[in-house]
C-alpha cells in the first residue's frame, strides 16, 4: 500500500481528504505546516506528497525546494491557490510532478496520484518531475533556463509552448485533455481556451516533429486530447 | 474633442487683443488708415497705445490660460494615480477573496465525495457536519464583507456615547467567550473623567469587540490583554494592548486591509475582515486607527475618536459644549 503525506494547514481540508484517500486505498499521514512536513518526510519515507502552496511559516514552494535540495526524489503534487501560470511554470522548474488548482475534484486528485505513482521513476535517473533536463530522442529540454534543443541546435519557442512541452514531457504516455492542459499550463480554463492549446501544440509540432503531418512526439488522441508518445528520460 | 475646441477658443480670445492692436498698428503705420494723436500729455500714436494695451491684455489672459492648463494636467495626473491605485486595491481584494473561497470549497468537495461514497452512518454524519461548518464559514465571510461595505456607506446613528460603558460592554461580550481562557483581561480607564464621543454605539461596541477578540485570538493562555482609555486633545484614545507574539513590521501596514492575512498567522482562524471593520467604523466616526507592534513582546492597537464637541465630531441633536462634557463624571 502506498503512503501519501498530505500537507495542508486547513483541518477542514485534511479532515475530509484523508478519509477519501484512505478509501481509495492509500495510507495517509497528515502535516499542517512546512516544518512538520519536512520532519514527517525525513522520518518516514512516503511514496508521494500532496503539498499545499500557502502554508504558515515555511510555504509549500520552500518545502519543495528543500526536499529537492536534499536529493529526495519523492514525487510531489502541488496544490496551488493562486492561479497564475507564472507560479505554475516555477513549480515545474522546482520539480513538482504535477499540480492541481483549488478547489479541485477530489477524484481527480486520486487519479493524479495514481498516475504519478504508476509513472514511477526511470531506473538510475531522477523522476521526470524533478529532473533538470528532459530528453526524448533528438529533443532536449532544460528546465532551469527554459531552453529547448533539437539535435543539439537551440530552437525558438514561445514561453507558453515551452511550459506546455515541459508539462507534456513530464507526463509521457498520459492522455491529456485540453482542459487539463489549460488548467495546468495557462492557469485557468476558459471556454475559448481549447483553441489556444491546439495553437501551441501546432507550434510545438512545427518546430519539433520530423513530419508535421504525421507527428511522433505529440500525438492526437481523437475525442480526448493529446499524448506525449515519445520515450522520455532525464538527462 | 470638446476639451480641445474649448482650449482653442480660450487661446483665440486671449490672443485677440494683441492681434487687434497689431493690425491697427500696422494699418496706421503704413498709412492705410488715418491716425490722430491721442490727446494726452505723453505723445504717442493711437496705434502705439492700442498695441500696448492689446499686448498687456493678451499677456494677462495667456498667463491665466497657462496656469489653468498646468492645474488641469496636475489634476489629471492625480486622478490617473488614484484610479491606478484603486484598480490595484481591487485586484488585490479579488485575489484575496478568491483565496478565502477556495479552501472551504475544496473541503466541501472532498466531504461531498466522502458522503456519497460512504455507507457508514458515522462517516456520512461527520462529512455532513463538515459541509455545514464550511457553509457557515462562507456565510460569515459574506456577512462580514457586507458589514464592512455597509458601514462605509449607510446612514450612521449619531448620539453621545459614554466611552466607559462602551469599553465595559465590549469586555463583557469578548471576555465572556470560552476562548479567553487563561488570558488576563484588564481594563484601565484612568482617574480623569472621559469625554463622550458621538456616534453609533452598536457599531463602536462591535469595533471594540473585534479588537479584543483579535487580541485573544493572537495570544496564548498566560498573556495579558489590557484595554485602556484616555482623553487626548479633542479626542478619546482607546487602546487594546497585548503581550502576544507581535506582528512583523512588514505586515503591520496591511493589517487594516480587507481580507489581508499575515503569512505567519494563517493558522489562526479568521477571514481577515475584523480589523478592516474596525477601521471602517472608526473612520466613519471621523477617527483614526493605528497599530504598533514589537516582535516577541506584544501589540498595541489604538483608536482615536473625536470627543463630542470637537471639530471632527458632528454634534448630536442638542449637542453640548466641550466644557460641560468634560465636567460630567464618567459612569
Amino acid at each position: 500500500m502506498s503512503t501519501i503525506l498530505l500537507v495542508d494547514d486547513e483541518p477542514a481540508i485534511t479532515d475530509n481528504l484523508a478519509p477519501l484517500l484512505r478509501r481509495a486505498g492509500f495510507d495517509v499521514v497528515v502535516a499542517h505546516d512546512g516544518d512538520q512536513a519536512l520532519t514527517r518526510l525525513r522520518a518516514g519515507a512516503p511514496d508521494l506528497v500532496v503539498l499545499d502552496v500557502l502554508l504558515p511559516g515555511k510555504d509549500g514552494r520552500a518545502v519543495l525546494r528543500q526536499v529537492r535540495q536534499e536529493r529526495r526524489e519523492v514525487p510531489i503534487i502541488l496544490l496551488t491557490q493562486v492561479g497564475e501560470s507564472g507560479e505554475r511554470a516555477m513549480a515545474l522548474e522546482e520539480g513538482a510532478d504535477d499540480y492541481l488548482n483549488k478547489p479541485f475534484d477530489p477524484h481527480e486528485l486520486v487519479a493524479r496520484i495514481r498516475a504519478v505513482l504508476r509513472r514511477g521513476r526511470p531506473a538510475g535517473g531522477a523522476a521526470l518531475g524533478s529532473a533538470q533536463r528532459l530528453r526524448s530522442g533528438a529533443v532536449l529540454l532544460d528546465r532551469a533556463s527554459q531552453r529547448v534543443f533539437r539535435s543539439g541546435q537551440e530552437v525558438l519557442l514561445t514561453p507558453r509552448a515551452t511550459v506546455l512541452l515541459a508539462y507534456l514531457m513530464a507526463h509521457p504516455d498520459e492522455v491529456m485533455t485540453r482542459e487539463r492542459l489549460l488548467e495546468a499550463v495557462w492557469g485557468w480554463s476558459f471556454p475559448a481556451g481549447t483553441r489556444s492549446v491546439d495553437t501551441r501544440v501546432a507550434e510545438l509540432r512545427r518546430v519539433l516533429e520530423e513530419d508535421t503531418g504525421n507527428p511522433r512526439l505529440i500525438t492526437t488522441v481523437p475525442g480526448m486530447g493529446y499524448r506525449f508518445s515519445g520515450v522520455v528520460e532525464s538527462a | 474633442m470638446r476639451e480641445r475646441s474649448r482650449r482653442l477658443v480660450g487661446w483665440t480670445v486671449a490672443l485677440l487683443p494683441v492681434a487687434v492692436g497689431a493690425t491697427a498698428w500696422t494699418a496706421i503705420r503704413s498709412g492705410r488708415s488715418p491716425d490722430e494723436r491721442i490727446v494726452v500729455s505723453m505723445s504717442a500714436l493711437r496705434s502705439d497705445w492700442l498695441l500696448v494695451f492689446g499686448a498687456l491684455a493678451s499677456a494677462a489672459m495667456c498667463g491665466v490660460l497657462v496656469l489653468r492648463a498646468r492645474r488641469d494636467r496636475r489634476c489629471r495626473r492625480q486622478l490617473a494615480e488614484q484610479s491606478a491605485e484603486s484598480a490595484r486595491d481591487r485586484r488585490l481584494l479579488l485575489s484575496r477573496l478568491d483565496h478565502e473561497l477556495k479552501n472551504p470549497l475544496t473541503a466541501m468537495r472532498a466531504a461531498l465525495a466522502n458522503v456519497t461514497a460512504s455507507t457508514d452512518g458515522a462517516d456520512r454524519e461527520s462529512g455532513l457536519r463538515s459541509i455545514d461548518a464550511q457553509v457557515m464559514r462562507l456565510s460569515r465571510l459574506t456577512a462580514d464583507l457586507r458589514k464592512v461595505a455597509d458601514v462605509a456607506a449607510s446612514h450612521l446613528d449619531r448620539r453621545p456615547v459614554d466611552v466607559v460603558a462602551l469599553v465595559e460592554e465590549a469586555i463583557d461580550i469578548a471576555g465572556g467567550q470560552p476562548a479567553t481562557g487563561g488570558r488576563r483581561l484588564r481594563v484601565d480607564l484612568g482617574a480623569a473623567p472621559l469625554p463622550r464621543v458621538v456616534g453609533d454605539p452598536d457599531l463602536l461596541v462591535q469595533a471594540l469587540v473585534n479588537l479584543v477578540d483579535n487580541a485573544i485570538k493572537y495570544t496564548s493562555p498566560g498573556d495579558r490583554i489590557e484595554v485602556r482609555a484616555r482623553e487626548a486633545p479633542g479626542a478619546v484614545a482607546i487602546e487594546v494592548a497585548d503581550t502576544g507574539p507581535g506582528v512583523p513590521e512588514a505586515d503591520l501596514p496591511h493589517i487594516w486591509e480587507e481580507l489581508y492575512r499575515s503569512p505567519g498567522a494563517r493558522a489562526v482562524p479568521g477571514s481577515g475582515l475584523g480589523l478592516a471593520l474596525v477601521r471602517a467604523v472608526v473612520e466613519r466616526h471621523g477617527g483614526t486607527v493605528q497599530a504598533q507592534s514589537w516582535l516577541g513582546h506584544g501589540t498595541v492597537v489604538r483608536i482615536l475618536l473625536p470627543s463630542a464637541g470637537a471639530p471632527g465630531a458632528s454634534l448630536a441633536p442638542g449637542g453640548r459644549t466641550d466644557r460641560q462634557k468634560a465636567a460630567e463624571p464618567a459612569t
